[in-house]
């Protein structure tokens, strides 16, 4: 140990010399075809302090995204094929492409016009006939006239375009030859660095792949920019025509067969199972019910001091102040009863929402299988646009509130099941192992340690989905939901402007108010700790 | 020091899929660490760990962060299953117990201390003590009162109903050593208690905590990474290396005959001053060259540091007695060599 440390000598920065032998193996080892022109780049390279390149690709240069591929750079082969493709569409423009060519086929059409006038002026008996065609005839002639110098204009800039092609590319090739050693010198520090996932040396089958993509891209979209009247088969994908080589002729699309297919299987699952889904649709109207009897059947009087005080006691005066005032706009403008079918909606889903996700969450919080296995899911719960999942509810469970809360419920389940597995993963595995070591049965551990520890972030999650659930009860107006999303849908439906914001207000207050309620008492928990 | 309170006999611990298999391959074919993770890519945490306890001993097991120590600790109360080997807590083999009954003991019989306290954050200090008491069901009542006496034995009276974070990490663990000793547990284990505190709180709590132990007669597995902590609290403490049980003696004993390289060169920069006692380094008394009349005498038991005091009051060597009779000399050189650690001359 102390021999390697006396051995050690101490060299000032200035004196010490690169080991050249070792980096240029290394270098020839990375580049294997022509790796002494590698090994020179790269020490410029090296030596280099300034910012501008100092060395120069030949082969790079003239190949240009060729020898990208053949050196595996793909990032550059792609950026410099679009690049380059650009540069030859405008040069394909200018050179066999007719950019006056709509205006000279006008200019024609408007010159024979003027001679069937003319030749008509000509057949006319009566002078003022005469004059009338001659004059036409003049007018469209002169007409014409002007689309043949427009027309020659458009010709005339078709060398323009050309030179700037060819202007571009070898600004392209230039920049190509300039950066392309800079370019490998990076792959070469990555391929020092993890030698298995970086492709080194030059291979024929990159090589090989970059000239097919090459052939494959840059001639196709040359023909389509240049080529005036482009082939149909280009423009637009033959959908008919692949359906018929696979179904055969006459035998419809491959979309309406298998539309038709899957209508069939909804409906044999939908009746095959009704009793299961009226079970479903039972329970989430339970529910409902009970919170509509609460929230509407009361007096209105004792609903709103209920709110009033509940907004107080949780969030404090200033957030009880402002629901007062949220919930006399409501009232004044007639809002007031739906408005409440909208809280229960919101409620009811939330509920669901909770007494489903927590225990889920629990589970994928405590198992990383079931975890992973779900994560998916619940990936697609909360990207698919509603619009897709209306129709599978509608065909299950009908339409009205219920399925609107099972529309709801999907959407905005997500984050209170992941936010609980999060908290639940986040407990300090010290702690559980202490109340572990003190004799705690699973139980026990579950209900005095992970669920207290993990508690803001299930109050995180749970603030989450009272506010998507509040978002997606208004696009169930779609499939038959009451409340406020209703009176909107109706004011959209006619486009009346007026209906429409007071009822998108009310919305409004109702998210704003749900919002500072819940986040107040949260808030207030908080402090507690 | 009379019954066996913990006893292990040639546990074992393979961490992986394939444990079974490495271990039957370690028995049958006595296979390194090296080939069980080549072979079964099973790492051996803990390779016929044997030891006993006596009741009210403080045994300390020292050794490097990954040399198993932790895991050793975890096999007495089963938060780690053994491979092989066999686990005896008074006289009981906890590796054929039940559930239930595994939960009763550790709720019971042996309190933990852990090196990064695990106090609950949502519970007061109080609840927190009391947690091995609520497990068990006692009483609110009688829970509090626990919790309230065992908090007086570590000087937290005052801070019950304060909640953990409001408290100095000195207080914190002392409040983990408060729970532990909560339910009156025969063993306490305590896993490297005392490492994430600063110095001067380290070692006062290491005192507190000796003199608390000497007091409730508990007996204690302590698990340190640090020799000096070993030395000053342990009776008796084992070295482990790579899950090998190195040796295990008295603190007198691992400083002057340390079993190998390794062992000698953790020691090589302990103090002996309080360790090495005069029996260990006296002579016969024929060895006295003049007379002894007049010269200073210690017991056998005295450490150097006794010694050095008694010797710098005279010319002549200090005697050592016996009961009253005496059993030999320790001269200038001796004395001087013995606190180098018992150089030969």
């Amino acid at each position: 140990m102390t021999d390697t440390a006396t051995e050690l000598k101490v060299t000032a920065a200035s004196d010490i010399e690169v080991d050249r032998d070792a980096l240029d193996n290394s270098i020839r080892e990375f580049a294997e075809v022509n790796g002494d022109y590698y090994i020179g780049a790269f020490h410029k390279i090296h030596d280099a302090t300034g910012f501008l390149p100092n060395t120069f690709n030949l082969w790079a240069a003239v190949l240009g995204p060729l020898w990208a591929a053949s050196r595996a750079i793909w990032g550059m082969f792609w950026t410099f094929l679009i690049l380059e493709v650009i540069a030859w569409v405008q040069i394909g423009r200018g050179w066999w492409g007719n950019p006056g060519a709509d205006m000279s086929e006008r200019a024609a059409r408007q010159s024979a016009r003027a001679q069937e006038l003319l030749d008509k002026a000509a057949a006319a008996t009566e002078q003022a006939d005469v004059d009338r065609f001659t004059k036409l005839a003049n007018n469209i002639q002169a007409a014409a006239d002007k689309s043949m110098v427009q027309a020659e204009a458009a010709q005339a800039e078709a060398f323009g375009i050309m030179m700037t092609g060819f202007l571009l590319l070898l600004i392209f090739k230039l920049v190509q030859g300039l950066y392309a050693d800079r370019v490998y010198e990076k792959q070469y520090s990555n391929w020092r660095i993890d030698p298995a996932n970086t492709e080194s040396g030059r291979s024929q089958s990159n090589t090989v792949m970059g000239a097919i993509l090459a052939a494959a891209i840059g001639p196709l979209i040359v023909y389509k920019f240049t080529v005036n009247s482009s082939m149909a088969l280009l423009d637009e994908f033959p959908e008919e025509g692949a359906s018929a080589l696979f179904l055969g002729e006459g035998n419809g699309t491959l979309f309406s067969r298998l539309a038709n297919w899957m209508e069939a299987r909804i409906d044999a699952a939908a009746a095959a199972g009704g009793d299961f889904f009226d079970g479903i649709v039972y329970g989430v109207r339970v529910v409902l019910d009970t919170l509509t009897v609460a929230l509407n059947g009361s007096p209105w009087p004792v609903v709103m001091l209920v709110i009033a005080v509940t907004a107080w006691r949780a969030a404090g005066p200033r957030v009880a102040i402002f629901t007062c005032a949220a919930m006399a706009y409501t009232a004044l403008l007639g809002y007031w009863e739906v408005a409440m079918e909208t809280v229960a909606l919101v409620g009811a889903s939330v509920i669901l929402c909770v007494v489903i996700g927590i225990p889920l969450g629990i589970w994928f919080g405590k198992s990383r299988r079931a975890y992973k296995a779900a994560e998916p899911v619940l990936d697609l719960m909360q990207t698919l646009p509603a619009f897709v999942y209306l129709i599978p509810i509608i065909a299950f469970f009908g339409t009205g509130n219920p399925p609107g809360i099972l529309a709801t419920i999907i959407f905005g389940m997500p984050p209170v099941i992941r936010l609980t597995a999060l908290g639940m993963r986040g407990v300090p595995e010290s702690i559980k192992e202490a109340a572990v070591a003190f004799g705690a049965s699973k139980w026990q551990l579950l209900k005095d340690v992970e669920i207290p520890l993990a508690l803001p972030s299930i109050m995180t999650g749970v603030n989450q989905t009272i506010l998507m659930c509040l978002s997606m009860v208004v696009i169930i107006s779609l499939i038959g939901g009451g409340g406020l999303g209703k009176e909107i849908l109706e004011a959209l439906q006619y486009a009346a402007k007026g209906p429409g914001l007071l009822g998108g207000f009310a919305i409004l207050f109702l998210a704003m108010v749900m919002d500072r309620i819940v986040q107040g008492a949260f808030r207030r928990e908080d402090q507690k700790d | 020091m009379s019954e066996t309170v913990v006893k292990l006999t040639d546990v074992w611990k393979i961490f992986g899929a394939r444990a079974d298999e490495a271990m039957a391959a370690v028995k049958s074919e006595g296979i390194g660490k090296p080939e069980v993770l080549e072979r079964f890519q099973c790492v051996v945490g803990v390779q016929g760990a044997t030891f006993d306890v006596p009741r009210g001993e403080i045994f300390c097991i020292m050794g490097l962060s990954g040399s198993g120590k932790s895991t050793l600790v975890r096999h007495v109360n089963r938060l780690i299953e053994p491979t092989a080997g066999k686990i005896e807590i008074m006289g009981q083999d906890v590796s054929a117990i039940s559930e239930n009954e595994l939960r009763r003991i550790r709720a019971q019989q042996i309190g933990m201390v852990f090196q990064h306290m695990a106090l609950m954050p949502h519970r007061s200090v109080r609840d927190n003590v009391a947690y091995p008491l609520e497990i068990r069901k006692v009483s609110k009542s009688k829970r509090w009162a626990v919790s309230d006496h065992a908090l007086g034995l570590v000087d937290l009276t005052g801070y019950e109903d304060r909640l953990p974070k409001e408290l100095s990490g000195g207080m914190q663990q002392r409040v983990g050593i408060a729970r532990a000793l909560a339910s009156d547990p025969e063993i306490l284990l305590m896993d490297e208690p005392f490492s994430a505190l600063d110095p001067l709180i380290r070692l006062q709590l290491q005192d507190q905590f000796k003199a608390l132990v000497a007091q409730l007669k508990k007996t204690t597995l302590f698990i340190t990474h640090d020799l000096d902590e070993a030395i000053r609290i342990g009776h008796r403490i084992a070295i482990m290396k790579d899950g090998v049980i190195v040796q295990i003696g008295t603190p007198e004993d691992i400083v002057m005959n340390p079993a190998d390289e390794y062992v000698r060169e953790f020691v090589q920069g302990i103090s002996k001053l309080k360790l090495v006692k005069a029996h260990s380094i006296m002579e016969p008394l024929e060895k006295a060259t003049g007379s002894l009349d007049g010269a200073p005498r210690a017991d056998h038991g005295a450490d150097l540091d006794q010694l050095i005091d008694l010797a710098v009051t005279t010319e002549q060597p200090v005697v050592i007695t016996d009961g009253g009779t005496d059993v030999g000399i320790v001269t200038k050189p001796r004395l001087l060599r013995g606190i180098q650690g018992g150089k030969d001359d």
